[in-house]
């Protein structure tokens, strides 16, 4: 455990680092500007986090990382504090594939990525398709072993990022006659490579970040398949809630700081903060958020610790995702018709951003994604609680 | 919280956790045989020297086994009272007693048991016998049976405690039965009542204690909600296993195991609110009035619609008296309301907003 008085003086130096190079005007600059100078502005932060040694914090240190917790918690608490931008567009390399090629990669693939990604290299993940979406497990895309290749034909959807990735995490069935989560394998694909189509798909609020992506007789070499055949659900498996910690930390670090923030001066404007229902709503909210910032240092604590029960992850998802629907629905709510006239949200913040309306509408991306609410109880009943499972659940 | 403290703490609640099962109702001597009422005291006073967080064990596991004792008046709130007046002979020797279980003592913080405002209950007048101490506090736990009442009272209004003797003239404890058959709570009126003994001063700033000892109060029970909630999910989900309806164990229906997962993720956040209160209380931290308030309003609401939850998933078994949900209800519904309604506390925490955070 680190000792206190250097926590304290990391903090110092984390908040001193902010102060000069947190850009004060990046939520102005960043509205209403084009897809190039997002991404040129996404890389641009990566880059300057990454001088400070403050992107990859989780990583081991030979690849970069190497804080403790208690200073990763300092870290993402300062960070959200000071309003920096998030990282959007390196999330998924930073999180999913690092930490899928650390539990599961070999030597080869890691020297490969992990330096690349610190670089800058972008990746997406390629989980859902059409007809596999909370039964992820259903998933048709083939992967046909030719030689030293397999050759990948399918549709995956949802890839948030994929107009912009070099890289996807793929999952594709290597074997179409074994049970459905056996014959399930975890590629990495290039995305330069022939056969692969991108199309954007605009969502509810008008943005384009979520992608279709079309394989046809997409030739993978087999030295880019990630654990062994046939057991790419359990490599995704093993990665999906080890990483969940942290990046909810980081948002309800954020939600606590900037987003609550804006909530608060929404209602000191037209003076609707001396309204007692109003108090009381947030009053609510700042409890509920005090309760997830603990409910997520716990969960970091404890994954490292080994210690994390099987549906902590879902637990904090779940009241995230909902925490975040009512907050962003009592901002629209008191924000007004005012609120309506913002039509354009920046980039590159948080879920919450101070534009309600768009906020609010947006906070469906995450009750229904990665497992929506629906699927989360079921995981907290089951795997938490120990509930039988469904009479017809196969696989 | 550090390996060793994790240690002790599980063990404290693996023993309370055996001894509350054995009974629903644990008398004063078995309170004081356990150790429980020394928990707080300093050694050389014949306690422990463990802290709030030790208590806050005990209190959660009451919860769980919605344990009729005097254990929040006559040893959390009477302790609590005691080390924050200024130490003197008398004092110590109060305080070794209370902790050794020899003297029951109950307090009397508030006009309404209800009142978030730290205002005092009786007021100290001289006449021309002396000083005397008149007024009311209601709702006031553990008092009936106790030997000695601490009451909070204004002396030129400056907050002091008066210890009155229960058989003092003009002193009178009258029980409130309330719904919740497991908490004894009662009037306790102060009609002129003579001031024998010296009045007691708190220790530091007497606003600051009063308010502490106000947050105290509301935490004990907010531990208390968080053990009772855990004890009526872990009855839910066993039930919901064995119980078969339409061929299959009624868990495995979604609109139950999803509302199972519901209480989980509402006692989840609970425990978070209610750990980080009962850190901050025993650690006397100045943020500890936020944090007390943030605990008693989530944890004894959520606590409410935990055990009505149970109660409906239990279906008609849950509604009889025979099933004993009731009980938990009840005592749930009395948390909710006893040291500030859960509104009451959110108000508390507004008046942050309107001044700038």
């Amino acid at each position: 455990m680190t000792p206190t008085a250097d926590l304290d003086e990391f903090r110092a130096t984390v908040r001193a680092w902010c102060d000069e190079h947190v850009p004060s005007d990046w939520r102005r600059a960043q509205t209403d500007v084009d897809d190039e100078q997002f991404v040129d502005f996404q890389k641009w932060w990566f880059q300057e986090l990454r001088a400070a040694g403050f992107a990859v914090p989780h990583w081991p240190r030979e690849w970069g990382g190497g804080m403790s917790v208690a200073e990763q918690i300092i870290l993402y608490r300062e960070l959200a504090a000071h309003d920096a931008p998030r990282l959007v567009l390196a999330f998924v390399g930073i999180h999913h594939a690092a930490s899928t090629l650390l539990a599961a990669g070999t030597q080869e693939q890691l020297q490969r990525h992990l330096p690349a990604i610190l670089g800058g290299e972008i990746w997406v993940q390629g989980f859902s398709e059409p007809e596999a979406g909370s039964d992820l497990a259903s998933l048709r895309t083939s992967a046909r072993r030719d030689g030293d290749s397999y050759v990948i034909n399918g549709q995956k959807l949802w890839a948030s990022g994929g107009m912009h990735a070099d890289w996807c995490l793929l999952l594709a069935r290597t074997d179409p006659d074994a049970a459905k989560r056996k014959g399930i394998s975890y590629f990495l694909l290039d995305m330069s490579t022939a056969g692969v189509d991108v199309r954007p798909i605009r969502n509810a609020i008008g943005e384009s970040h979520f992608c279709e992506i079309f394989l046809n007789d997409v030739k993978i070499p087999a030295a880019n398949l990630v654990g062994a055949e046939n057991a790419g659900w359990q490599v995704a498996q093993a990665t999906l809630g080890a990483e969940r910690g942290l990046t909810m930390l980081e948002l309800a670090e954020r939600l606590g700081h900037a987003g609550f923030r804006w909530l608060v001066e929404a209602c000191r404007r037209g003076r609707l903060i001396e309204d007692a229902v109003v108090q009381d709503k947030l009053a609510q909210f700042d409890i509920e958020i005090t309760g997830l910032r603990g409910l997520c240092r716990d969960l970091v604590e404890r994954s490292e610790a080994g210690t994390a029960g099987a549906a902590d992850a879902s637990v904090v998802k779940l009241f995230y995702s909902e925490l975040l629907q009512r907050l962003t629905d009592f901002g629209a709510e008191i924000g007004g018709l005012a609120a309506h006239t913002q039509l354009t949200k920046p980039i590159s913040s948080g879920w919450e951003s101070g534009s309600w309306v768009l906020d609010f509408i947006g906070s469906w991306e995450w009750t229904i994604p990665g497992g929506s609410s629906e699927i989360q109880r079921t995981i907290i009943g089951e795997r938490g609680l120990g509930l039988p499972r469904e009479p017809s659940a196969v696989g | 919280m550090s390996g060793k403290f994790k240690e002790f703490h599980d063990e404290l609640r693996s023993v309370a956790s055996d001894l509350l099962a054995k009974d629903a109702a644990v008398d004063w001597p078995l309170l004081a045989e356990a150790g429980w009422t020394g928990l707080e005291a300093p050694e050389n006073l014949g306690g422990a020297g463990a802290g709030f967080g030790e208590v806050a064990v005990v209190l959660q596991e009451m919860g769980r086994a919605a344990t009729r004792s005097a254990y929040i008046g006559g040893t959390v709130l009477s302790v609590g009272t005691l080390i924050a007046l200024q130490p003197s002979a008398t004092r110590d020797a109060l305080l070794s007693d209370v902790a050794t279980g020899a003297v029951r003592t109950a307090v009397a913080l508030s006009r309404d048991g209800q009142d978030v405002d730290p205002s005092a209950p009786f007021r100290i007048e001289s006449s021309s016998a002396g000083l005397r101490i008149t007024g009311r506090s209601e709702f006031v736990p553990d008092a009936d049976g106790a030997d000695r009442l601490l009451l909070l009272a204004n002396a030129a209004d400056v907050p002091v405690v008066v210890v009155a003797t229960a058989q003092a003239s003009g002193l009178s404890v009258t029980p409130q039965p309330v719904v919740d058959e497991t908490r004894r709570l009662s009037v306790v009126v102060a009609d002129g009542v003579m001031v024998d003994e010296s009045v007691w001063r708190f220790d530091g700033d007497p606003g600051t204690r009063v308010r502490r000892l106000l947050d105290r109060a509301a935490v004990a029970v907010a531990c208390d909600s968080v053990g009772l909630a855990e004890a009526m999910l872990s009855a839910t989900v066993s039930y919901a296993a064995v119980r078969h309806q339409f061929g299959r164990p009624i868990g495995s229906f979604q609109a139950v195991k999803h509302a199972c997962a519901d209480m989980l993720v509402r006692i989840s956040v609970a425990r978070q609110l209610v750990s980080a209160a009962v850190e901050a209380i025993a650690d006397d931290r100045t943020d500890a009035a936020t944090a007390a308030s943030m605990a008693k309003s989530y944890a004894t609401a959520a606590a409410v619609d935990v055990v009505g939850k149970a109660m409906q998933l239990h279906g008609g078994i849950g509604y009889t008296w025979e099933s004993g949900i009731h009980v938990y209800l009840k005592r749930a519904a009395l948390n909710r309301s006893l040291f500030g309604s859960p509104a009451a506390h959110r108000k508390q925490l507004a008046q942050r907003y309107s001044q700038g955070t």
